[in-house]
């Protein structure tokens, strides 16, 4: 792909939160007519819909393989339709896919959908599964395992290596609260939080509190993709896909390239170096940094990969606050999983979303101002994947 | 009282998961059960897998045997469950899971068992022990070495 062939005219939105009377099918129609409107396009101009899995739920998952979902958002010339999946880099897969239909030229206007309702499900049920979900069946689950438990392991290695305090790792939660209070659709958008708060919250996986894991919620997001020429037409300011790189590694955390955090960087590290090449640019042109995380530790590995600060520093950088609202490197403007709510595979779609709000300059209170270049990742199963994506609102 | 009695669940429900072993990681189980920890090594390259798999990650042979493991490892990083486990589990917390180093060069989950949670320090020496955790299943779990 050269630079900037695609870009993103429009987005919506739904408020994240638990809302059991909200269908997954609902979110669903809600964005896709937001996306849509927002675009400056109508539901006719709609030529593919792609749909992301919804976590758990098979049976928004089988309408939609079975070919529902541009009928129940009113996409009546929808020519293209699928599912598309891999986990938490499902926005980074799916994008791919519309890439492939506006290059085959069948439509130039592609919509992409996320939908998600965990509220329909029992806490055990969501226990039982992300207990299961990225932990080996055979090897790891047996012992009690969990999702949670991954990170904290990271996150004691991370901190016994590199010398960061919990306090700093906590930081990374305070910062995405201050961005999230910010944020109308984010799920704990009410009131900030210290980071007495989020060491004195209930210890969950030692060393992380409750406020240091992520939230599943219910929420969802959609975008209008199309043609840099077409985009160039229709709407005033484009966001452009200016370049991706990618890498996988192998499902265990304990084995194959990434064996630890620290293999994790030198993993990672390359993968955005690839990405800012591709598009022209250097780290220091960024201006926001969205950071797939889910885990504060994960924020900081992505940051010391990045070379934001000297590696192993980057706790200190969070701890005063220049990764927050009018920081010097805004990262993770919606406030991520920790705090905008963990959507499932929502989470890639939501910092993606954030990311063309930014640079189309619509996002209100948390805008950063002047925003013109930002570097994404998203990242799927247990750390295992890695997809870094340079956006801009012009090609340089 | 228990988890089961507090929320009334079925047997089904706190039922632990058991391993479930494949054609290529049986050797392990049946030797865990004889308490005798087992890795797959290649008889092309040398390299040991854990977990084990159908074939050598390194070179990709499927010329593998088993070797007894020394038993010894060194704590790499650990976690305390506290809280939001699965049922099966939630009578167990507060537990430890960890990253296990084997001086045979792989790396293991596991739990550390037999010590006080104070005395948790990545790098210590630690040594297998066995669990019998169903009539089928022995897991191999970790505790501090006896000096």
């Amino acid at each position: 792909m050269s630079k900037g062939e695609f870009a993103i005219i429009g987005i919506g939105e739904a408020p994240c939160g638990q809302f059991p009377e909200r269908s997954e099918f609902e979110i669903a129609y809600t964005v896709a007519k937001l996306a849509v409107k927002d675009a400056g396009i109508e539901m006719k101009d709609v030529g593919a819909v792609l749909c992301a899995q919804h976590i758990m739920g098979e049976e928004y998952n089988t309408e939609a393989v079975f070919g529902r979902i541009p009928e129940a958002i009113g996409a009546r010339n929808c020519k293209i339709t699928c599912l598309t999946s891999s986990g938490g880099a499902s926005s980074f897969s799916i994008r791919k896919t519309a890439e492939g239909i506006l290059y085959s030229g069948e439509t130039d206007t592609v919509l992409v959908i996320h939908a998600q309702r965990f509220s329909q499900f029992t806490m055990n049920q969501m226990a039982k599964y992300f207990a299961i979900a990225g932990s080996d069946l055979e090897w790891e689950v047996p012992y009690g395992m969990t999702y949670n438990s991954l990170a904290a392991m990271i996150t004691q290695a991370y901190m016994t290596i590199t010398g960061t305090t919990i306090e700093q790792v906590a930081a990374v939660a305070v910062a995405c609260r201050k961005w999230a209070c910010l944020q109308p659709n984010a799920m704990f958008n009410k009131k900030e939080i210290n980071v007495e708060k989020v060491l004195s919250s209930r210890m969950v996986a030692y060393p992380l509190t409750s406020l240091m894991c992520n939230v599943l919620a219910d929420g969802g997001s959609a975008y209008v993709m199309t043609t840099a020429e077409k985009a160039r037409k229709v709407c005033r300011r484009p966001a452009y896909i200016l370049s991706d790189a990618s890498d996988y590694s192998h499902r265990g955390i304990t084995r194959s390239k990434v064996k630890d955090f620290e293999t994790m960087t030198r993993f990672l590290a390359p993968i955005a170096k690839i990405a800012l090449e591709r598009a022209g640019l250097e780290l220091k042109n960024m201006d926001i940094f969205e950071l797939y995380g889910s885990y504060p530790v994960v924020h900081l590995v992505l940051m010391d990969a990045l070379g934001i600060t000297e590696p192993g520093k980057s706790g200190a950088l969070v701890a005063a606050g220049e990764t927050g609202p009018g920081g010097k490197c805004p990262c993770t403007t919606n406030g991520e999983a920790l705090s905008f709510g963990h959507t499932g595979s929502g989470v890639g779609f939501g910092l993606f979303v954030e990311s063309v709000r930014q640079l189309q300059g619509k996002a209100g209170k948390a805008q950063v101002p002047n925003a013109r270049f930002i570097i994404e990742n998203t990242g799927g199963g247990a750390f295992m994947d890695c997809h870094f994506t340079v956006l801009g609102n012009e090609i340089p | 009282m228990g988890i089961k009695e507090l929320l009334n669940l079925s047997d089904e429900e706190v039922k632990k998961p058991m391993p479930k072993p494949t054609k290529w990681t049986q050797p392990f189980w049946d030797a865990a059960k004889q308490h005798q920890l087992v890795l797959k090594q290649c008889r092309d390259c040398g390299n040991i897998d854990h977990p084990p798999y159908l074939y050598c990650t390194n070179c990709l042979s499927e010329n593998m045997e088993w070797i007894a493991a020394s038993g010894k490892g060194k704590l790499y990083a650990y976690a305390i469950n506290y809280y939001m486990v699965p049922f099966p589990f939630w009578d167990d917390m507060p537990y430890v899971v960890a990253m296990i180093d084997l001086p045979e060069g792989v790396r293991m989950i596991s739990n550390i068992v037999e010590c006080d949670h104070k005395e948790l320090k990545n790098g210590m020496d630690l040594e297998v022990v066995f669990h019998e955790v169903s009539p089928e299943f022995t897991l191999p779990k970790w505790r501090p070495a006896k000096k």
